[in-house]
């Protein structure tokens, strides 16, 4: 069974790929580095998986999961730090998926919050407003929310930037833990010896698929020089996709 | 003799003025905070000159009829509410944009409209007010806009709250939240029409957001804030209302500097990064 299948998937801005003719598949409890140069296409991909950006053309399966399976943490989190909101209120927005406008917050509920923020390093920090902590407590928050949705889908877009070593090491040391309990990881990076260690499988991109399986395989050298050449193509006098006519 | 609001009329009856000001803040005040917490302080300024050609057709059409004034300016409130809203959520321009395109075109709109009617009078009594104007009908549009406020915020609040702070992760999650977008501004649409005849449609906006502005500087989460706000609009409508009977004068302002004066003790003095919070030489924690 597959968690995630691409079938010919093409997304975009007004009639632009950002990414092209996308087949493949997420395999169901593995973790797959998406990775490719700056405009490849990757945080465009996960809006798409996480169904916050509609195809162009051709389509995601997501084999039956909703919205609420989902767990999406995107580059750009938008949450906005003057908002006046705890690191516990908005840790506990995760329950979102399973209590919905009118459920009652139960007290195992607010026990996942408190533990999922233990896990992330911020117990005691329940409390703190939104614009009193640093980026990296935020982020350690928001991956607390990831943990309270607990999401058969995740997916992650540059989880790491501009964290620091420990705040980084603690979160991996999560993130790895995820394909063994059945959930499938989809993670946007840019270190590969980040990549090589957390992720089995890898999708280098580069606004179409350039290899898609095994890490090591994925992240040979000819493939990399393939995918700097191909993210360079980009034009603005750009003609109408060939293989849109083919189809 | 109109019976939309008397500029002249200075004797208003003060038990209704303070019921419809009891009313306006406990609705309009908890939105005010909700709106500031968006990012969306000037929607109510322009949701409340979005009334205007509605209520200015009601008197053109039905004269000064208090239940047609009401039900013109809450039709031409939510027309706008909710095209402002559609054309927001397009993606074509920013919310702001599309908020001052409507309401800039529906206040040039209640111009000519008054215009026709050649009451010049009218239209600033709409802007301002008079507690004159406050009638059996309005009282009662006032407790229905303050009790239906408080309902549904407290129905959709967690919605309302998570779609503002991190309306991103909420989309994702399936959230309704253009829907839930639509029904906070028509309750602003709602509470703004509940308090225009008595108070005039800008004051009541004063009276909307000034306390909860004042409200941040008292509280750090939405319930304080909202409690504090509540708390701030009724001290000044209080003393506002009480300084315009002693003096002879129309309210509305009055409530509004009284809120204004609240503001800047607030700001000065608050626990919440008041400004004396922050004088030199203050010691600091440990952690």
């Amino acid at each position: 069974m597959s968690a995630v299948r691409l079938h010919d998937l093409t997304l975009g801005y007004e009639r632009r790929p950002a990414v092209h003719h996308l087949d493949g598949t997420f395999g169901l409890g593995c973790a797959t580095a998406v990775v490719g140069p700056n405009g490849s296409g990757k945080s465009t991909l996960l809006k798409g998986l996480a169904g916050a950006l509609a195809p162009l053309s051709g389509r995601v399966d997501r084999s039956g999961l909703k919205a609420r399976d989902i767990a999406y943490l995107p580059q750009d989190h938008g949450v906005d730090r003057a908002f006046p909101m705890t690191l516990g209120e908005l840790v506990t927005l995760g329950l979102w998926g399973r209590r919905g406008l009118f459920g009652a917050i139960s007290a195992s509920d607010r026990h996942r919050v408190e533990h999922a923020m233990q896990a992330v390093g911020l117990a005691g920090f329940e409390d703190r407003a939104l614009d009193s902590v640093s980026g990296g407590q935020l982020q350690r928050a928001l991956f607390a929310r990831v943990l309270v949705q607990d999401a058969r889908l995740i997916l992650l877009d540059e989880p790491f930037t501009a964290l620091d070593a420990r705040t980084t090491t603690d979160l991996i040391a999560l993130v790895k833990r995820w394909p063994g309990e059945g959930r499938t990881v989809v993670l946007v990076l840019h270190d590969l010896d980040m990549v090589r260690e957390v992720c089995s499988d890898t999708l280098l991109l580069a606004r179409e698929k350039v290899a898609w399986g095994p890490t090591e395989t994925a992240l040979g050298g000819e493939n990399l020089l393939k995918a700097r050449r191909l993210s360079e193509a980009w034009s603005q006098e750009a003609a109408v996709c060939s293989r849109d006519h083919a189809a | 003799m109109s019976a939309l609001p008397d500029l002249a009329d200075a004797h208003f009856a003060m038990p209704a003025a303070v019921a419809g000001a009891l009313a306006l803040a406990f609705g309009g005040a908890p939105l005010g905070v909700l709106l500031i917490a968006r990012r969306m302080s000037l929607v109510g300024d322009a949701l409340s000159h979005g009334i205007l050609p509605g209520a200015a057709l009601a008197y053109l059409l039905a004269g000064p009829d208090p239940v047609a004034l009401t039900l013109g300016a809450l039709g031409a409130g939510f027309i706008v509410a909710i095209l402002s809203s559609l054309l927001a959520r397009t993606g074509r321009l920013p919310e702001d944009a599309a908020f001052a395109v409507f309401y800039l075109s529906a206040l040039a709109l209640g111009v000519v409209i008054l215009g026709r009617s050649a009451n010049s009078e009218a239209l600033l009594g709409l802007l301002f007010g008079a507690a004159g104007g406050l009638d059996a009908t309005g009282l009662i549009v006032s407790a229905i806009a303050a009790s239906g406020t408080l309902i549904l915020l407290a129905l959709f609040l967690r919605g309302f709250l998570a779609e503002s702070a991190d309306p991103v992760f909420m989309r994702a999650s399936g959230l309704p939240g253009g829907l839930l977008h639509l029904l906070l501004m028509m309750l602003v649409a709602l509470n703004l029409v509940a308090g225009f005849r008595a108070f005039g449609a800008l004051m009541t906006v004063g009276l909307m957001m000034i306390p909860a502005a004042s409200a941040r500087f008292w509280a750090r989460g939405y319930t304080g804030q909202a409690a504090a706000a509540v708390l701030m609009s009724v001290l000044a409508s209080g003393s506002g209302l009480w300084l315009a009977h002693s003096l002879g004068v129309e309210p509305g302002a009055i409530m509004t500097l009284c809120a204004s004066a609240l503001f800047a003790v607030s700001a000065l003095t608050g626990p919440n990064k008041g400004l004396l919070q922050n004088l030199p030489g203050r010691t600091h924690l440990e952690g």
